[in-house]
């Protein structure tokens, strides 16, 4: 199609726009970072990867940059849509010229996007979509330093399973395609460990929680897990709080936007005694570079703590510039092949890819949601046992390897 | 002279428009094109709003519901119907000549699900063909589902008048967005409805291959869509039913009185408006490849009354222009810039300044920006006309008197 | 849990002679020349409740529809749902479990008594302006922010009064502006169709301050601290507390309804405040003078009141009482910039309900309103469609009434 367009260019002679051939290596580097930064998308979790993707730049340029050019990020809003999301990427990869691109929040919009990415052959380093469809569907330019959905929900529910005299649990999801599959997969990790669960899927848009508290309280659950994101967790925390079933009264799961513990203190100040998953080491385990990361990110946000989110989009920048110094080149194709055989020291731990083109999943005898997964996330719980703690100074309660503390279960 | 200058510079930028896509070749060229093929969507929209609102006074927050309906309607027709040669025995089926028309189950939001098509195939042990109809019948369907909404909506309104009108409009739309996101089996509700491209199998034209990702394509059919819907809405705009359809807004009583059918006219602005609206939506989805119920969030409604009014509600062209105008304005003011220390974050800004926009617009130029310059044009060649008559006829007499 | 036929046989049979009642009864009082405006209510509901059994002789006698006729009809029919839904799901928690029917019904009302407070701004705008407001949730979400902002971020500390109060004085400030700047030139006939201009701009001011409070306090979910905590009481004893019980955060009135402290409070304050509006309008001046241009422009202008500056104070005081609803509110739930879509639509639903302008029609709609939203989350049985359909059962209310009685329960003949 290029070439008819541009004989006729010529032939026609009516305009003459520039189309300047991609050369070797073009200073600035650009990468593209991709974040939900207005409604409907959840728009906390994309300020905070924003943040946390400037600031990767940032060290990426004050440690000298990538082929010795400076890297320039440009940062757009996906708005949680996924036809935004695919118009993003065109923009990004077409007007902007990335590189690569990383960051991404919600699932459906990299689902979405992913085709676009591939389309193009710009590699694309996913930060938080869970849901295991985008690696499963095994594309080439594909990435993910995030956990899978199914990994995930089995964190969840092994935890619940462990809770001394569980029988009967309750999980609030969102109707989205990062809750339903999620509520899913933990409802029948529960049904496997012998244990009866009832799944309440809610709108996200929803304020007023009450119907709904008083209908998970009529379950008599003994275990409560809420996969819900954004203010629609800290809303139905905060209810089920204020009408007896909350953290303080039963153990209660709540999502990873708690870790965000100023947030979650002042959105949810009857919340103590919550578990929170957390994806990415506690900080009491954190590597040099997340340590850097943490003290930069907290001075910029005023936050207490580092999100998971915001640390995978780190990673999801860093990785791409250490591939690309790696591949010596910022063609797409080359900066796969870096990224299916790199080890990135990243604030993650050592981020890399082990199944892609050169090892395949089917060959390597895996399910085929590994495909250029980065394979060991660190899945935790934590545990707030005092009123107002800051996300880490909260012990690690769960699983044994990270433990830093006793599970408090409350009315037991 | 002047009174030519619209139509002058629209057939230029007709012409333009319509060259565009084989000219201009730099390396942001899918981006562009995304932003036209994208800019005619909004055009159609806000031009339609225009006709049901600024020229029929039918004030309707419920635009985007009936091009949700165009795209709903294809997006399912796209997910869930299928042509065999054999019986599947397996899925709902409707004998159809030699074939059946077979309709999936539910889809469901987990992880690709195993359709009574795939265990019928599996027991077919591949012998059987198995197609899609043609997307373009669930176009079509759309539009006409479009075009029923359009109709019912229209009839329950009629009793209805401006504020309650505009609130059952509203009312409507959020219905329908609460359906759409709640029968998640059947729409997937958030995780988004995929749909097959326009063309799936690629296209040729005059000899050049494009295959299904390629924008051209789409481009020339939104374009001519685009041209399609104006047309039609000007026609209408120049018959008796404009005639009848402005006096339904100047004085609903009066023209009754004076014997225009209101109730058909008032209904049928309503179905003739919903229909291009869901053609729209419908050729949209298909382009876009993927649907949400967000799609009829009311930001959206609030773009498309925006777009309306900064370019003229008076007018079709002026708010199709206006929605072009606005868009890539939207699309170019998401750029942050850095004043001294200031980061300005122009994501939500950029929207701050349309919303101002649109008030001081409203407030201080009541007809839009752009329709008072194409007024300007046509009317000043009528204002001249006239004087220049009646110097002529005054003068004529003068000749006459002082010849007696 | 699938919903037996049974159920949808009657809902269906309910609506089909629902319709009839609705179509054929305003014709055959029209050929019988009898007032029509309550007709197509009565046969609706009249039908609905009865069949033929009810609208042949209800055709045939052609009673004066007085409003107690509406209302019987009408709770005939809510009553026949009730039982047939009893009847074909007799596991649902809402037949099972009378602790929730209850702790739903309070929290409706509860709910309701606030949505009504909202409502009332609204209503009052019209019952001046002729104008709905399309900014209401704008005017909502700015006056919990100020809540927030003052008592967490600028003055941590300061009483929740007082806080209430800025959010009070904001909002009022906003509404009075605006209607200066871009309502005045509805007034002389500077605009051809004025009702049409106020949509539109009060659609571009909701867009506008939407952003505005977005670009400069971000879109992070806050939250003001509960005003107060409830003092722990146990009665009639500690160890059996069946009368009253309290934590911080919760009261249990009989051991069965479960009030939280946000709501209580906020209920409590939107009472108070109800009473106050009330004197304002009946026992003041201005509120006389209000209520004067509300009923008749001209006569209102011919004995000295400015209609123009009622018309100001009206939009001041109607924004500001979505301010304060936001404000009492803000302690209950997160708030975003995007928090005040629902309760402006909910208040459209109210006041259409209750009757454009009518004031004791907001209060009696907000109830209602907030009763069939907390049936509907608490009953529906598959609870993702429950608490995805809240924003509907507003919107299937408001259809109805457009349908069958466009003037709403209280609403004057224009």
């Amino acid at each position: 199609m290029r070439p008819l367009k541009r004989t006729t260019a010529i032939a026609l002679g009516v305009f003459a726009f520039s189309a300047a051939p991609a050369l070797a290596i073009d200073c600035p580097i650009k990468l593209g970072g991709i974040a939900p930064l207005s409604a409907p998308g959840s728009v906390t979790g994309g300020e905070a990867q924003r943040d946390a993707m400037r600031i990767a730049v940032e060290e990426i340029n004050a440690a000298g940059g990538v082929l010795g050019c400076q890297v320039e990020l440009v940062v757009g809003d996906t708005e949680g849509l996924p036809e935004k999301g695919t118009a993003l990427f065109e923009k990004l990869i077409g007007q902007d010229n990335v590189a690569a691109i990383g960051g991404g929040y919600h699932s459906s919009v990299g689902i979405a996007a992913k085709e676009v990415a591939h389309d193009k052959g710009v590699p694309v380093v996913f930060a938080s979509t869970w849901n295991d469809q985008i690696t499963a569907s095994k594309l080439p330019e594909v990435f993910r330093v995030a956990p899978l959905s199914s990994e995930a929900s089995a964190i969840y529910w092994k935890f619940a399973a462990g809770v001394p005299g569980t029988e009967k649990v309750v999980i609030v999801t969102e109707n989205t395609d990062y809750g339903i599959p999620a509520a899913e997969e933990t409802q029948k990790g529960l049904e496997s460990a012998g244990l009866a669960a009832t799944t309440f899927a809610v709108d996200i848009g929803t304020q007023d929680f009450s119907g709904i508290v008083q209908r998970v309280k009529a379950e008599n659950p003994n275990v409560i897990i809420v996969l819900l994101t954004g203010e629609a967790s800290l809303n139905f925390e905060q209810q089920a709080a204020e009408n007896g079933i909350g953290p303080g009264d039963l153990p209660f799961v709540c999502d990873i936007i708690a870790a965000e513990s100023a947030s979650y203190w002042q959105n949810v100040p009857d919340g103590n005694y919550c578990f929170v998953g957390q994806f990415g080491l506690p900080e009491a385990l954190y590597n040099d570079a997340a340590k850097a990361f943490a003290a930069k990110y907290k001075e910029r946000t005023g936050k207490e703590a580092v999100e998971s989110y915001a640390i995978e989009a780190f990673d999801s920048i860093g990785v791409l510039a250490a591939a690309i110094e790696k591949a010596g080149s910022t063609e797409g194709k080359d900066i796969i092949a870096a990224l299916e055989t790199i080890e990135h020291d990243g604030a993650l731990g050592k981020v890399s890819f082990p199944y892609g083109q050169g090892n395949d999943t089917g060959a390597a005898g895996v399910e085929d949601k590994f495909w250029h997964q980065y394979l060991d996330p660190a899945l935790m719980i934590f545990q707030y046992q005092e009123e107002g703690q800051k996300a880490g100074n909260a012990p690690i309660v769960f699983p044994d390897t990270y433990k830093t503390g006793e599970p408090q279960y409350v009315n037991q | 002279m002047r009174r030519q200058i619209p139509a002058i510079a629209g057939s230029l930028a007709l012409g333009f428009l319509a060259a565009f896509p084989l000219v201009y070749g730099a390396a942001d060229y899918d981006y562009i094109m995304h932003l036209w093929i994208t800019a005619f969507f909004y055009a159609i929209l806000a031009s339609s709003w225009a006709l049901l609102a600024g020229y029929a006074g039918q004030f309707s927050f419920g635009h985007m519901a009936f091009m949700a309906l165009g795209a709903y309607t294809t997006g399912l027709f796209n997910n869930y119907f299928y042509l065999t040669s054999a019986a599947t025995g397996t899925c709902f089926e409707i004998p159809f000549g030699s074939w059946y028309f077979v309709v999936l189950d539910p889809i469901g939001i987990s992880a690709t699900p195993f359709s009574c098509l795939d265990a019928a195939r599996e027991a077919w042990a591949g012998n059987v063909v198995v197609k899609k109809p043609s997307l373009w019948f669930g176009i079509l369907f759309g539009i006409l589902v479009g075009g029923l909404f359009g109709w019912l909506i229209g009839r329950l309104v009629l009793r209805l008048r401006a504020a309650y009108l505009a609130l059952f409009t509203l009312g409507f739309s959020e219905i329908l967005r609460s359906v759409l996101s709640a029968e998640l089996n059947i729409t997937r509700g958030q995780a988004g409805l995929e749909l097959d491209p326009l063309f799936p199998n690629g296209i040729t034209i005059f000899g050049a291959v494009f295959d299904a990702t390629d924008k051209l394509p789409t481009y020339y059919v939104m374009f001519a869509l685009f041209l399609a819907c104006i047309a039609i809405m000007l026609a209408l705009e120049r018959s008796r039913f404009g005639l009848f359809v402005r006096s339904l807004r100047e004085d609903e009583d009066a023209a009754a009185a004076l014997g225009v059918h209101t109730v058909r006219y008032k209904v049928l602005v309503f179905v003739v408006t919903s229909m291009i609206a869901a053609a729209a939506g419908a050729v949209q989805a298909h382009y876009i490849g993927i649907i949400t119920p967000n799609i009829l969030i009311i930001l959206q409604m609030a773009l498309v009354v925006a777009m309306a009014v900064v370019g003229g509600l008076e007018s079709i062209i002026a708010a199709a222009v206006g929605a072009m105008v606005l868009y890539f304005l939207l699309e170019f003011l998401r750029n942050s810039f850095t004043i001294g220390d200031v980061t300005v974050d122009m994501t939500t800004w950029r929207l701050v300044f349309f919303g101002a926009l649109v008030m001081l617009t409203l407030r201080f130029q009541r007809n839009g920006l752009l329709y008072p310059l194409i007024e300007s044009c046509t009317r000043s060649g009528v204002a001249e006309e006239t004087v220049a008559k009646r110097v002529a006829g005054a003068s004529a007499s003068e000749d006459a008197e002082a010849a007696k | 849990m699938e919903f037996p036929l049974i159920f949808w046989s009657v809902v269906l049979w309910m609506i089909a002679w629902g319709v009839i009642g609705g179509v054929v009864t305003p014709r055959v009082f029209l050929r019988k020349d009898m007032d029509i405006s309550n007709a197509p209510l009565a046969g609706a509901f009249v039908g609905a409740a009865s069949g033929p059994l009810g609208l042949i002789p209800l055709w045939h006698f052609a009673p004066q529809t007085t409003n107690r006729w509406v209302l019987l009809s009408a709770v005939g029919t809510v009553l026949i749902l009730v039982t047939a839904f009893a009847v074909a799901d007799p596991d649902n928690v809402c037949v099972t479990n009378g602790d929730l029917v209850a702790s739903q019904i309070t929290n409706g009302l509860v709910m309701g008594t606030i949505y009504g407070l909202m409502a009332m701004g609204l209503t009052l705008i019209f019952s001046i302006l002729r104008v709905v407001n399309f900014a209401h949730g704008e005017f909502y979400m700015i006056g919990g922010m100020m809540v927030y902002y003052v008592s967490a971020v600028w003055l941590p500390g300061t009483p929740p009064v007082v806080a209430v109060l800025a959010a009070c004085a904001i909002t009022f400030v906003i509404g009075g502006l605006f209607e200066r700047i871009f309502l005045t030139p509805m007034y002389d006939g500077r605009v051809e169709r004025p009702i049409e201009y106020a949509v539109l701009v009060t659609f571009g001011l909701a867009f506008f301050l939407q952003y505005f409070v977005q670009a400069l306090a971000g879109a992070s979910p806050v939250k003001a601290r509960r005003f107060f905590d409830f003092p722990i009481i146990r009665l009639p004893s500690a160890e059996d507390p069946w009368l009253i019980k309290t934590s911080k955060a919760n009261l249990t009135l009989f051991d069965t309804v479960s009030i939280s402290n946000p709501r209580f409070t906020a209920a409590v304050i939107a009472i108070l405040v109800l009473l106050v509006l009330l004197f304002f309008l009946y026992r003041t001046w201005y509120g006389k003078a209000l209520r004067a241009v509300s009923q008749d422009r001209q006569a209102a202008a011919v004995t000295g009141i400015d209609p123009h500056r009622m018309n100001m104070l009206a939009f001041a005081l109607g924004g500001m009482l979505a301010g304060l609803s936001g404000a009492v509110l803000v302690q209950a739930f997160s708030w975003v910039p995007q928090v005040g879509m629902l309760p402006a639509l909910r208040s459209f639903v109210i006041v259409v309900l209750g009757g454009l302008g009518s004031l004791p029609g907001a209060f009696v709609g907000g109830l209602i309103v907030g009763l069939v939203e907390a049936a509907g989350t608490g009953c529906i049985p598959d609870p993702q469609r429950a608490a995805s359909y809240i924003p509907a059962y507003g919107m299937i209310i408001l259809t109805l009434t457009l349908l069958l009685k466009p003037t709403g329960l209280f609403g004057r003949k224009e």
